[in-house]
């Protein structure tokens, strides 16, 4: 049998409502008359693992799983990990400082462009941003150990 | 109606005063941006621009948020004739003939018809949300917890049915986003839910993470930037103006797109993007030549932009009389009130009249000013598109953060965002649209709520969803179309949501 699209979606949300129900159990689901707090969730829950099945029975429609196209998973990875990175250090180092090294570090690492364009730009972009939100949008940014 | 013309004179009172025109005129500018630049939608370009709003009032707010919301139809045009790109999803089937337009010199006269219909289909959707929306409000005062529930099914059930992928995959969204939605303490017994010992997770987990994961940051993991590059074609000032063989060509496209657009609008679900398939499968199937869609047909052009207007406008009936999303997109704007503190219902009307009737008359003026935006300025537009990808993406992931820590000050926030931006790219992977999973997000409270509390009102008896007329006229409509969705799934017939997707995906291939 070959493995489709939709036999691995259908199991992933399988698992994720059983999941849910696990996660239930310490919630009290009450009666018809006073429902409880784990009485929508753990319905949902069940809904979840249905319409998973459903779609995972129904799979044979799908297209194989071997040809979902994975081309641009080295890209987003390397995104999300630089985000997340910026993300982890972004109280510590304020705004400004931060997304300086995020917007280089995308344009350098990911993209590839020549070292002091890319400083430029995002010094500008960011800066620019900066002042837009801080003083004309009167919203304050996370400020950083150098106050900005 | 006399009541309703002054109040309305009052609201052109409030919209046309300098500030609250010049944000209305900044929305449609910053919408049309969002819709041109592919890659950031409405949804996700409202949720990023949302900080932004925090130092205005309320009434400033929403015209700024609606400005981007109905600019980004009348942007999303361009680059889907100019370039064969959609620049958001409801501008997809206009990418078909628009760019056939294009590719044959008729580039100006496709975006002045693409123009002009989003002009007549999203004024008629303020006319009539001007004569409609006040009363709808009185009469959903009536409205309790067994109406409440049933309106909201009835809302999950019609997105389901009416959504261009397959029903158990909105369901699923929809429920996963459900879930999500109840995650923090339940406001009826206090009890903490899923929340892991995080104390931020205790309000629940907000809809700008989540929609700017989904659709901001989730697309630009989808789109790698050596793919982003396309041929622009630029249209020239002088071919603008379309002949009058295309303008006789477009009137009844541009009739029909106005209607179906605005009553599909009121409909909960992806309006904008539904009304914008359906105009042109209507189209296409009235025409005395439908040989030449694909290859340029006025109509192809004409139908779905004036659709998607006429449907954006439409989606604001709901919200304004009943406080209820109809679409994500709405579901923010309702947020984006309740953070200026208006609660957005039936009694907004008469509690906050500046803030209802200065947004419905500037839907007016934006409209306006977007059809004499959108023309002259297209060859700016057009330099926008050239921006390298490269460049642009690294701005619009710090204007995710920006967007989503400013709302709460929460870096909790932040990592959820990140977290449904992966999920959000897995999820196009396994061709599933995140739309309804917001959706879901959105009115799981109101959905919990009203149902607990029907339950409690009738000692725990299910038929009282079907002992008030109001519920019980819902409730058989939604049951009807879970009929109609079993009796095609029980005969594996295709319906004309399926057949719809095949064409569609046949002549995206070509």
């Amino acid at each position: 049998m070959t493995l489709r699209a939709d036999h691995v979606a259908g199991a992933f949300f399988v698992g994720v409502g059983l999941l849910v129900l696990a996660l239930s159990g310490d919630l009290p689901t009450g009666s018809l008359s006073l429902p409880g707090s784990g009485f929508m969730p753990k319905i949902v829950a069940v809904l979840t693992v249905f319409f998973g099945a459903v779609l995972a029975l129904r799979g044979s429609e799908s297209r194989p799983f071997a040809t979902v196209a994975w081309d641009d998973v080295k890209h987003a990875a390397v995104v999300v990990a630089i985000t997340a990175a910026a993300v982890a250090m972004f109280e510590w180092l304020g705004f400004v400082t931060i997304n300086v090294m995020l917007i280089f570090a995308l344009l350098v690492v990911i993209e590839r462009r020549r070292l002091f364009p890319a400083a430029v730009y995002s010094i500008g972009v960011v800066v620019t941003t900066y002042v837009l939100f801080t003083y004309a949008l009167k919203t304050p940014l996370q400020a950083g150990p150098l106050g900005f | 109606m006399e009541s309703t013309l002054l109040s309305l004179a009052h609201g052109f009172a409030v919209a046309l005063a300098p500030a609250n025109a010049w944000y209305a005129f900044l929305g449609c500018l910053v919408g049309t941006l969002v819709g041109v630049l592919p890659g950031i939608g409405p949804l996700a370009g409202i949720s990023i621009l949302l900080p932004v709003t925090f130092g205005l009032n309320a009434t400033q707010a929403i015209i700024m948020l609606a400005g981007i919301y109905y600019g980004s139809q009348y942007g999303g045009s361009t680059t889907s004739i100019l370039m064969r790109i959609p620049g958001e999803a409801s501008s997809v089937m206009t990418c078909i003939d628009g760019y056939a337009m294009a590719k044959k010199g008729r580039a100006g006269a496709a975006l002045c018809i693409a123009a002009v219909g989003s002009w007549i289909g999203g004024t008629f959707g303020v006319l009539v949300l001007t004569v409609v929306a006040p009363p709808l409000a009185t009469i959903a005062l009536r409205f309790g917890p067994p109406e409440y529930t049933a309106l909201l099914i009835l809302g999950l059930i019609f997105l389901a049915y009416m959504s261009s992928s397959s029903l158990i995959r909105t369901l699923l969204m929809a429920c996963l986003g459900l879930l999500l939605g109840m995650i923090g303490i339940d406001n009826m017994t206090g009890h903490f839910r899923y929340s892991f010992d995080l104390a931020e997770l205790g309000d629940g987990i907000g809809i700008v993470p989540v929609a700017v994961g989904l659709f901001g940051l989730g697309e630009i993991l989808s789109t790698p930037s050596a793919g982003a590059v396309k041929d622009i074609i630029s249209p020239r000032l002088r071919d603008l103006l379309p002949t009058r063989k295309e303008w006789s060509q477009a009137v009844m496209p541009i009739t029909r797109g106005t209607l179906l657009g605005f009553i599909i609008g009121i409909i909960p679900g992806s309006a904008h993007i539904i009304s914008s398939f359906l105009s042109y499968a209507v189209e296409r199937r009235v025409s005395k030549h439908p040989e030449e869609f694909g290859k340029g047909a006025v109509a192809g052009v004409a139908g779905p932009e004036t659709a998607n207007n006429a449907a954006s406008t439409g989606a604001f009936v709901p919200l304004l009389a009943l406080g209820i999303p109809t679409s994500p997109i709405t579901a923010v704007l309702i947020g984006a009130l309740m953070i200026h503190g208006v609660s957005v219902g039936p009694t907004l009307v008469n509690e906050h009249p500046d803030v209802f009737w200065g947004f419905v008359a500037s839907m007016y003026v934006g409209n306006l000013m977007l059809l004499v935006l959108n023309l002259p300025l297209v060859g700016l537009f057009v330099t926008v598109l050239r921006i390298p990808y490269a460049y642009l993406y690294p701005l619009i992931i710090m204007f995710c953060i920006i967007g989503v820590y400013v709302v709460n000050n929460s870096i909790v926030d932040v990592w959820i965002m990140l977290i449904m931006g992966a999920v959000g790219y897995a999820l196009r992977k396994f061709d599933f649209d995140p739309a309804p999973l917001v959706l879901g997000l959105v009115i799981s409270p109101i959905l919990e709520q009203s149902l607990r509390q029907s339950l409690i009102m009738s000692n725990g008896n299910y038929l009282i969803f079907f002992s008030r007329p109001i519920s019980l006229g819902l409730m058989m409509i939604s049951i009807g179309l879970l009929v109609l969705a079993a009796y095609a799934f029980m005969l594996k017939r295709a319906d004309w949501r399926t057949k719809l997707a095949e064409v569609e995906a046949g002549e995206t291939e070509t």
